[in-house]
């Protein structure tokens, strides 16, 4: 019998200051290879990944959300810092990997200094030095090396330069550590006072002063190193008053960008881009999804047969996993877009930009975020949330990321807006879907304004509201990063979303099938087609789906509505798309000569309610379901991620209960309002 | 004594001192606002609030009545 002992892998945890260039340096050591995790407890987002082969040496790497400083002001800097000390599933870190920007030393420093005192082993690794050169400025590393007693190795975040040395000098660091005595880490400063920041930052002042020197346009910063290093003493008797400015060219893009009258305007350009965009970019691949699964759906019919068999896999699984990856492309270009707008520095200032508007209606300007992504996803969008310090408009934010359209809703738009539209006129989708944008944005303001008036009532206590960022210098985006890291996003969230969707529509198909496979029609004269065509209604009206529906038609009728489409909206608290799969399984008759969407709005047109002879799909009550679908809370997984976020199961019944209730009354009075004015 | 949200465009100016009962403090502190730092209001948003301020080389935003607990001469 063997016996492995299994050496513990040694922990580099990444910490820096926001905009510090910390995730481009995990990018660089991790390559494509990490993976988010999940802390027990606490789902922050995590990214650990094991070194890279080609760096040689065997340690995890952890990245971290930024931190100012070891004071947390927010939840997500509360765990940071918490598990900076202890992480729950890898214990303590080795050493730390600190990123510095060194044309922000003294801010930065500040952290460094921080994390010395707690007596952690650290490493520097200085980063954005070509923004300190283009503020003619330059820094004497020995010096700095020896005043904070620890290694520091510049790298080019662009380019990876220096990343080799800084592991090898992180390796040394290991190996050292093998053979001394184990650290004895505080774990908490023994002073955070307001008075003994400021004596920490004079002291950071003087160490500045002492490293900083500005370069001359015709000399180059190592000869003054080596001038300045010569007229040591000289310097440190003289007050030499660096002049750090801000990066001038980031000065001339903010004039125009958060100037007082433009910089809404333009903030309203860049959104409406940022939405229009996602559906342009995305149209053309959804269509070759959708096409790519209606082909391989027929196909396997044909091929298999007409059997249980082949309906299994052609529509339980070939469908279920089409309507699944139907809306990828749409949620992977909003991650792409999200990702460059906030590595060139402009989600700050949008934040900033809406801080005041949101503040009126119990929000924060760091609500903005939260919000965007929530166009693509409530779960991501409820963890972002974390970032705004105050509870209250935390809570009040969560409240009402359900309302943002995410992109689960975009299938069921698109089908049903396909639905209203004749094919020659299908320019106006794309104007159908904004207004329906722009409905769901303002109905969420609405909701956040009436919230407020209740808001002693939503979360009792009263903390300071702040809003305190920092705008960080314009970047060009890096967009090998931002492309790998939105694959990432989107995988992840396909492993999530996937199974239940996939699952659900098995379910479905199951009970749609089942129990009266094969019914008895009489063929004669029948082409084969029309044969599948009446035997799969007749399956249906027999099977237990409907069994279950008819339970649900009282609430389904006074919305115009039967138990069919009641059938969809419950597999739809699954996740929204499903309601797609759903009606597809109800609705759908293979055919190869179409697409799925063509033959689900075929046979949606020809639907009837019961034996009455009435339309079941009207202008009318298709508007309904919009509205059903702009204010309905049906997605479990973000009532479980609300549950977890606000710490009981307060907030989440509320949201299900008022955006639920509140979207069947609002669709009883859309129906039957249309239908009063003749439209039906 | 001048606070910080009354500053002019292009004003110069020193922190002389930061109100440390303002519970935003510790924060404003944390981010580099200490007394003698130079600071100079870059832009206010459109109603006037919040403002971003320059200071230790870095752009940094902060609501007006943050800016009321900064001090300057």
């Amino acid at each position: 019998m063997n016996i492995q002992v299994t050496e513990k892998i040694p922990l580099i945890t990444l910490v820096g200051p926001p905009n510090s260039g910390k995730t481009t340096l995990f990018n660089f050591l991790s390559g494509k290879n990490y993976k988010t995790v999940n802390y027990p407890g606490a789902t922050v987002e995590y990214s650990i990944s094991r070194l890279l082969k080609k760096f040689n040496i065997k340690a995890e790497v952890i990245d971290s959300p930024g931190i100012v400083s070891l004071s947390p002001n927010s939840p997500d800097e509360k765990i940071a810092i918490e598990s900076l000390f202890s992480h729950p599933l890898f214990g303590e870190p080795d050493i730390l990997i600190v990123t510095v920007d060194s044309s922000q030393l003294s801010r930065h420093l500040l952290l460094v200094r921080q994390l010395q005192e707690c007596g952690f082993k650290l490493v520097i690794a200085l980063t954005m030095n070509d923004l300190l050169e283009k503020k003619k400025l330059g820094i004497s590393l020995a010096k700095l090396k020896i005043i904070l007693d620890c290694e520091i190795v510049q790298i080019d975040g662009r380019t990876g330069e220096g990343i080799n040395k800084l592991l090898s000098v992180a390796s040394l660091y290991l190996e050292e550590l093998k053979s001394s005595d184990k650290k004895i880490i505080k774990k908490h400063l023994t002073n955070h006072t307001q008075q003994s920041l400021i004596s920490l930052y004079k002291e950071i002042g003087s160490i500045e002063n002492q490293v900083i020197h500005r370069i001359h346009a015709n000399g180059n910063g190592f000869d003054i190193e080596a001038v300045n290093a010569q007229l040591n003493i000289l310097n440190s008797s003289v007050e030499r008053k660096i002049n750090n400015t801000i990066d001038s060219t980031t000065l001339k893009i903010d004039k125009l960008l958060l100037h007082k009258t433009l910089g809404p305007l333009f903030f309203f350009i860049i959104m409406a881009l940022t939405f229009t965009s996602i559906f342009w970019l995305a149209d053309p691949l959804i269509t070759l999804v959708d096409d790519f699964f209606s082909l391989l759906s027929s196909e396997t019919i044909i091929l298999l047969g007409n059997n249980w068999f082949s309906n299994f896999i052609s529509i339980g699984i070939i469908s279920g996993t089409g309507s699944v990856l139907i809306f990828l492309p749409q949620i992977l270009i909003l991650f792409l877009i999200l990702g460059i707008l906030e590595d060139s520095g402009y989600l700050a200032r949008g934040a900033m930009l809406v801080d005041k508007p949101l503040s009126k209606i119990g929000l924060n300007g760091k609500s903005f975020v939260p919000m965007l992504s929530g166009f693509a996803c409530a779960i991501p969008a409820m963890l972002a949330a974390r970032t705004i310090p105050n509870r209250r408009e935390r809570i009040l934010t969560i409240f009402i990321l359900p309302l943002m359209s995410c992109s689960a809703r975009l299938p069921v738009y698109t089908l049903l807006i396909a639905f209203l539209l004749p094919t020659d006129k299908s320019w106006l989708g794309g104007i159908i879907l904004a207004s329906i944008y722009i409905f769901s944005i303002t109905s969420s303001i609405i909701v956040a304004g009436i919230l407020n008036k209740f808001k002693d009532k939503i979360v009792k206590e009263e903390d300071n509201s702040s809003f305190i960022i920092e705008l960080p210098a314009y970047r060009k985006p890096k967009l090998n990063f931002i492309i790998t890291h939105s694959y990432m996003n989107a995988k992840a969230y396909l492993q999530k979303a996937g199974p239940i969707i996939l699952g659900f529509s098995i379910i479905l198909w199951f009970l749609t099938y089942f129990p009266n496979t094969d019914p008895q029609v009489d063929t004669k004269g029948l082409t084969e087609e029309e044969v599948m065509e009446i035997q799969s209604v007749e399956r249906l009206a027999g099977s237990y789906a409907s069994d279950l529906g008819k339970l649900i038609q009282p609430i389904m009728s006074p919305i115009g509505m039967d138990w069919r489409v009641g059938v969809s909206l419950i597999a739809a608290f699954a996740a929204r798309e499903v309601f797609v799969s759903s009606l597809a399984l109800i609705f759908k008759i293979t055919d190869d000569e179409e697409t799925l969407q063509e033959s689900m709005l075929r046979s949606m047109r020809k639907a009837e309610i019961g034996d009455t002879g009435q339309k079941l799909f009207t202008t009318a009550t298709i508007a309904g379901l919009i509205v059903f679908f702009v204010f309905a809370l049906q997605c479990l997984s973000t009532v479980a991620v609300s549950r977890k976020e606000t710490g009981s199961w307060r907030i989440p019944v509320l949201q299900v209960i008022i955006f639920t209730f509140g979207a069947y009354i609002l669709t009883l009075i859309t129906v039957n309002g249309l239908r009063a004015f003749g439209i039906n | 004594m001048k606070k910080a949200s009354e500053l002019n465009f292009g004003e110069k100016v020193k922190i002389s001192e930061i109100d440390f009962s303002h519970p935003s403090s510790q924060r404003i502190i944390e981010i580099g606002f200490t007394p003698g730092q130079e600071i100079e209001l870059i832009t206010k948003s459109f109603f006037n609030d919040p403002l971003a301020f320059s200071i230790r080389g870095s752009l940094v935003a902060i609501r007006k009545n943050e800016a009321d607990c900064i001090k300057v001469s």
